[in-house]
């Protein structure tokens, strides 16, 4: 059922009369997303008696915006310290972090807000008024489909994490074979754990990514004083640069706004997730940049595009939930908890029975994300200031901090240790060349790409072929193939170009 | 008259690490699926065997030009400049030892010692504004970790004096 226009702003109305949900969602959203760890999921489990207790509609808002701005807020110690507070910011990290090291730091945050905040209210816009039609794109993703799709973006962030692509499959590469660590999905037998009980279910991913990035970061910022490097005086700009700052960041509103609609479309395919989308994003930014050799150099499209793509995710990962009753991701499934206790359906009877509602959630994600417009903005100015604080200060703290951040998610102390180990591979990785977002990346896929590739054997008849049959596979390998063979390509024929006029002179 | 310099040579032995562990952890991985029937080994096989196939050009391509002079084994950049190369080493000792006291330290001690053992390893100085920064960092991370957010971290001596002290106050 679709709402007609005075129907959608009663609904915007009715978003609107809850900012006191909203704005305390978007500080805790922002401030659990920065923390590595402390996802949107887990906070909402944490304060799981609270939403229960809500009217479903207001615990709906809550949840809604307090994982909007944990998205937002992940992008946050991407930039200022190189940590992402959720996998989601680990493509952020590629520029946003070399732009802090420039002492632009304020810069990069606001290009963070406006791409985070534009591409979440373009994609929110665009769900609100084309829910139905996206609803379907669940369908015809199968497990064909994904294994190619996750082998795409392995196959992308081994091309741009690393200055050289070999170093960066090989990293990829380990990353999917630690990330098959544990029980089998056939046989439920443990493989590669060393015995290690706790590693029966894998290697654990919040463990990971805080040694991969944390403890690793940490090692290293003991080797200079601070994390801006050079002159630091733009480090806390005026009022009047924060404002240009922000200004700025909206010439970039057409990579926000196809960023953004990536995004969103690799959000609705469940499993994908924000981590490929923003590396996806990250790649198109490049390809289609004039100067893509500045890449990774501390470029603002590189802050853009994935943090724009990120968001995208956001509502795209709602919208299997809403229209088919599949949660896209752990936080669309700790919603459906809260929906489940309050005996709300799913699927295609939530649109018969309550279409105020399953419309609502997108509106409160669009009305949540205005609101991090006003709310956001000025804490660039601030927050930046991060970036000048001694490491002898930071370093400890990242430590000490981030290792509880390991033991939330399981409460296993084992977990603690996991970081540490991550972090000193990550060290190694940091230090030779192997870039820690490809180890990440290949250890989330690890574990789908065998659960997808073990179904797609079990269904053809252990056919290889089968991967190449269907035709939105076929177009996917076509695509995969193109972004690791188009980039030398354009770079060869750049440096034949510059050599050529280079002769004439 | 050849003008051209001759590149600088190459260091490569730290490169070499992560895919001499990542090789070793993959045959490892082969060792521990080797019994099992072939459908629950085909994924496992097919990711080493993918592994195993990059890492191998890495090292011919290694030992390639370590045989035409370009490159030359050091492991010197993985332990970062040489200044202040034992203090790291010892932060990381202090890591070491955080994993080892948490369990019974509990959350706030642990983070009050090793905030204070890193910081001043780290160069804060002097020994006081580190003991105040440890102190400030630890009770704002009880506050925020234990108290609000009730993480389930291991109790210490601090938490169990805590909650003595509430007991005794109802």
């Amino acid at each position: 059922m679709e709402l007609n226009g005075i129907e959608f702003g009663a609904l915007f109305l009715n978003s609107l009369s809850l900012w006191w949900v909203i704005i305390p969602a978007v500080f805790v959203g922002v401030i659990m997303g920065a923390i590595p760890g402390f996802a949107a999921h887990n906070t909402i489990i944490m304060l799981l008696p609270l939403t229960l207790a809500f009217d479903v509609n207001i615990a709906l808002t809550f949840m809604v915006a307090l994982y909007c701005a944990s998205h937002l807020g992940g992008g946050i110690p991407a930039i200022l310290v190189n940590i992402p507070g959720t996998g989601g910011a680990a493509a952020t990290t590629l520029d946003g972090f070399p732009m802090a090291r420039k002492g632009l730091a304020a810069k990069a945050l606001a290009l963070s807000f406006v791409a985070s905040v534009l591409g979440g209210l373009i994609t929110s816009a665009v769900t609100l008024l084309a829910l139905p039609l996206l609803s379907r794109v669940g369908f015809y993703i199968q497990s064909v489909e994904m294994v190619v799709i996750m082998l795409f973006g392995l196959a992308l962030i081994a091309a741009i994490a690393a200055a050289d692509m070999l170093k960066g499959l090989i990293a990829g590469a380990f990353g999917l074979m630690l990330g098959a660590m544990g029980a089998d999905h056939i046989f439920a037998t443990p493989r590669g754990t060393f015995g290690i009980l706790e590693l029966f279910d894998g290697i654990p991913l919040v463990p990971a990514l805080i040694g991969l990035f944390a403890v690793s970061e940490a090692l290293v910022m003991l080797e200079e004083r601070t994390v801006a490097k050079g002159d630091t005086t733009a480090v806390m700009p005026t009022w009047r640069q924060t404002i240009q700052n922000i200004f700025g960041a909206f010439r970039h509103w057409w990579l926000v706004t196809w960023s953004s609609i990536l995004g969103l479309f690799i959000g609705v395919m469940p499993g994908a997730g924000a981590s490929i989308a923003a590396f996806v994003a990250y790649q198109q930014a490049r390809l289609f940049s004039k100067e893509p050799e500045k890449f990774g150099t501390g470029v603002e499209q590189g802050v853009v595009a994935p943090e724009a793509a990120n968001n995208g995710v956001t509502t795209g990962t709602l919208i299997p939930l809403l229209a088919i009753g599949v949660p896209g991701g752990s936080t669309a499934a700790v919603m459906m908890i809260v929906l489940q206790y309050h005996g709300v359906p799913f699927g295609p009877r939530l649109f018969m029975q309550s279409p105020t509602l399953a419309y609502g959630v997108i509106m409160s994600m669009f009305v949540a994300y205005i609101f991090m417009l006003i709310v956001m903005f000025p804490m660039a100015r601030y927050l930046s200031r991060i970036t000048v604080v001694a490491n002898y200060y930071m370093a400890p703290m990242i430590i000490a901090f981030t290792l509880v951040g390991a033991f939330v998610p399981r409460g296993f102390m084992a977990d603690i240790v996991i970081a540490v180990a991550f972090g000193v591979l990550g060290y190694v990785a940091r230090k030779t060349g192997y870039h820690v977002a490809a180890i990440l990346i290949g250890v989330i896929l690890g574990p789908l790409i065998e659960k997808s590739f073990l179904l797609v054997m079990r269904i053809s008849g252990n056919d290889m072929t089968a991967f190449f049959q269907k035709p939105i596979a076929q177009i996917l390998w076509v695509l995969l193939v193109a972004t690791l063979v188009v980039p030398p390509v354009l770079k060869w024929r750049r440096n034949r170009k510059i050599n050529r006029s280079a002769d004439v002179y | 008259m050849n003008t051209r310099s001759r590149p600088p040579r190459k260091a490569v032995g730290a490169d070499l690490i992560i895919p001499v562990v990542a090789t070793a952890y993959a045959i490892y991985y082969i060792g521990s699926v080797w019994d099992f029937p072939p459908e629950a080994q085909r994924s496992g096989l097919f990711m080493a065997s993918m592994l195993m196939f990059f890492t191998s050009i890495l090292f011919v391509r290694t030992a390639i030009q370590l045989a035409r002079g370009t490159a030359y084994i050091s492991f010197a950049a993985v332990l970062g400049p040489e200044e202040g190369r034992l203090q790291r080493l010892a932060f990381f000792g202090l890591i070491v030892g955080y994993l080892l006291i948490v369990q019974w330290g509990g959350f706030t001690l642990t983070t009050f010692l090793f905030l204070l053992g890193g910081s001043y390893l780290a160069g804060l100085r002097p020994l006081g504004k580190a003991l105040i920064f440890a102190a400030v960092a630890a009770i704002s991370g009880w506050l925020f970790f234990i108290v609000l957010l009730k993480t389930r971290f291991p109790l210490g001596p601090f938490e169990q004096l805590i909650a003595f002290i509430g007991a005794s106050w109802n």
